[in-house]
């Protein structure tokens, strides 16, 4: 029996390396944010679809089976890792039955594999601490540096398995690159006169993105990652408000804002509204404006 | 509970060679002989994911223990009666890389029983998939589930005394095919012993199911599934066959985290002596409302045979939910019902419990 399931396994791998030619490589990622990515590097050698919405909390999609269909021909899945999706995605990977897609798999990539983390935990790590990510925090797509390097992976990846394109995904690459580095300049530009100012966040979403630009994070909405706000820790965040001299409180349009607004209502801050992801406001159609938007988010809560 | 900077500690100072004076590293001497070298912690990786699962309960009811006959739950009568139901002990990892496996073993006051341990593979081509092991029957829809992904406290009484007591299962193999179709078909073929309904005797059992998902939008998915067990009787109050009907449906703007569901199954049992016209029915409709990320409400009707003992007929029971999530892993419920048993025998039953999780669980399906 062990047998006659090793040499179908073996012929599973086989059939899966030696795909036929073919006219695009179908990608598959778990957020629109990477989808985004492997678009511009891809260019039309590639067929991209998001598992999620960007409207959606990736935290929090539904494992519906229908996506299970999306994975079953996917020739290579993206995505994000540090156990963002991992309330989800497993069981949506396993009834794929595509073998390459699976922890470990020769067509799988995990982005977090190419960035380097923050907030990794320098303590004991227990669930009294909230939703935590032991691996280290999963939002690092917003940063220009972390999606270079990510894009990077991914035109790697696709290389490996289009050979023949390998250097058409090398080119898009670079025009990507030059893409972002002078998006880059107008953002810096933008973000220099507000160095080191203080923002409030709902949740630890805009860590790598703060980092890039130079901010901080003066506190969260939720007092613990994945907490609800109770009253007391609003009223807590309001004498930081006035402390740190905050001016803005910034909240991914899935999230509730309510407590954003009752922190309005006590300290006098503007409540900016952002996308979660690409594709989360008709603006950020892609990754550039994503990030464009969220810059011009950023300026208007530190002025 | 893990260290993180103790271990990030363990991991650098076993990354870093131990160099000399002259930089160059010792020579590895008799003391280390036996020392696996590399990472201390790197077996820690090759754990498999371990949870443990605690329902307990505290349970009233107005009605006697008779009738309550044919019931997983029997609570003595006119007491508020403290329960601890289960406690599951969970064990998950890839095997290498064509399996998966999955144990599950529970505690309860009947004792010790593995609930599930079965094998996945990951690998096969055609849109194959084989479970193989101990595991729940691909019969129906809320049958195949663990303790702690019921949305309510406990499970239809129509699929206690159709399907079985704590749902079918028993050891033997389920061979899943995905259909290559647009969406989600997938057409299950299992042979298995079990015990169906409260039954302790094993039959030979086949089930075939026929499972298949539609979004009708962004926000509606709809699963329809058909199934059917077939049992070898060798008696004529054995099980003979078995269908079941499921459907349900999840409205839920991706945007929220609030969704309705609306889920409803019908079974039809035949024993060994009865002609398909002597057939048992029964099922339930239940709708659940999340309104938040905390909190929940529902309501359930319940249409079962009443059990032979106590009068002929149907036992119908009315059932509303309430349920608070202080997060993923601790929830509260709170569950009346109204039990309408046949002869205007009515009575009520409460149940207030809890649910909590700890360690790493691996999701669940759909």
């Amino acid at each position: 029996m062990s047998h006659i399931a090793t040499a179908l396994s073996v012929a599973a791998l086989l059939a899966s390396i030696a795909l036929p030619a073919r006219a695009t490589v179908n990608v598959v990622t778990t957020t629109e944010g990477l989808a985004a990515i492997a678009r511009d590097v891809g260019g039309d050698k590639v067929k991209v679809t998001a598992l999620s919405r960007g409207i959606q909390d990736a935290h929090f999609v539904d494992a519906n089976p229908s996506l299970a269909v999306r994975l079953r021909n996917a020739d290579l899945l993206v995505d994000v890792g540090m156990d963002l999706e991992i309330g989800w995605l497993p069981p949506l990977v396993t009834q794929s039955r595509n073998s390459a897609i699976q922890p470990g798999g020769a067509r799988r990539l995990t982005a977090a594999t190419a960035v380097p983390p923050l907030d990794l935990p320098t303590g004991p790590v227990d669930r009294s601490q909230g939703d935590i990510h032991p691996s280290g925090n999963p939002h690092f797509l917003s940063d220009p540096r972390r999606a270079l390097q990510v894009a990077d992976a991914i035109a790697a990846g696709l290389g490996a398995i289009d050979p023949g394109d390998a250097s058409y995904y090398q080119e898009r690459l670079q025009a990507f690159q030059a893409k972002v580095g002078a998006a880059e300049k107008g953002w810096r530009a933008q973000l220099a006169p507000f160095a080191g100012r203080s923002v409030i966040t709902q949740h630890k979403t805009l860590t790598y993105l703060l980092d890039w630009a130079g901010l901080k994070a003066a506190g969260y909405m939720e007092p613990k990652p994945g907490v609800a706000p109770p009253p007391s820790h609003v009223a807590g965040l309001a004498a930081i408000v006035k402390s740190a001299g905050v001016k803005g409180v910034l909240v991914e349009n899935y999230y509730d804002p309510r407590s954003a607004n009752q922190l309005r209502d006590l300290a006098g801050v503007k409540v900016i509204v952002i996308p979660g992801d690409v594709g989360g406001t008709r603006d950020a159609s892609d990754w550039v404006s994503f990030v464009d938007t969220l810059v011009k988010a950023l300026v208007q809560a530190v002025q | 509970m893990v260290n993180i900077a103790l271990l990030s500690l363990l991991a650098a100072q076993a990354a870093a060679p131990d160099l000399g004076s002259q930089g160059q590293p010792f020579p590895t001497g008799g003391l280390n002989v036996g020392s696996p070298g590399g990472i201390p912690i790197g077996k820690l990786m090759l754990m498999p994911e371990i949870a443990v699962v605690v329902d307990g309960a505290l349970g009233y009811t107005t009605l006697s223990n008779g009738q309550q006959e044919l019931s997983a739950l029997v609570l003595p009568q006119h007491k508020v009666w403290p329960l601890l139901q289960e406690v599951e002990l969970a064990f998950q990892a890839t095997i290498d890389p064509y399996v998966r496996g999955d144990v599950f073993l529970t505690f309860s006051p009947d004792g010790v029983e593995v609930e599930e341990a079965y094998l996945t593979t990951l690998s096969l081509p055609w849109g194959l998939g084989v479970k193989a092991g101990k595991i729940y029957s691909p019969f129906g829809r809320t049958s195949q589930l663990h303790r702690h992904q019921w949305t309510f406290v406990d499970q239809p009484l129509s699929m206690q005394r159709l399907v079985g007591a704590e749902g079918l299962g028993g050891a033997g193999g389920d061979v899943a095919w995905l259909a290559p179709l647009p969406w989600f078909a997938e057409l299950h073929l299992a042979y298995q012993a079990t015990a169906p309904g409260f039954a302790d005797v094993l039959q030979l059992t086949g089930v075939a199911r026929l499972i298949q998902y539609f979004d009708l939008s962004d926000s509606a998915t709809l699963g329809v599934g058909l199934s059917w067990a077939l049992f070898q009787a060798e008696a004529p109050e054995q099980w003979k066959n078995l269908a079941g009907a499921d459907l349900y449906v999840k409205f839920r703007d991706p945007s929220s985290r609030s969704s309705v569901v609306l889920q409803g199954e019908i079974y039809g049992r035949q024993l060994g002596d009865q002609t398909f016209s002597r057939a048992r029915w029964g099922g339930y409709g239940q709708a659940v409302w999340r309104l938040d990320r905390s909190w929940e409400v529902g309501a359930r009707y319940d249409n079962a045979p009443a059990p032979v003992a106590l009068a002929p007929g149907t036992q119908q029971t009315w059932t509303a939910l309430g349920t608070y999530h202080t997060s993923e892993f601790f929830r509260v419920r709170l569950q009346p019902s109204l039990v309408l048993l046949p002869g205007g025998q009515n009575g009520f039953q409460g149940l207030a419990s809890f649910e909590f999780t700890i360690g790493a669980h691996a999701a669940h399906p759909f």
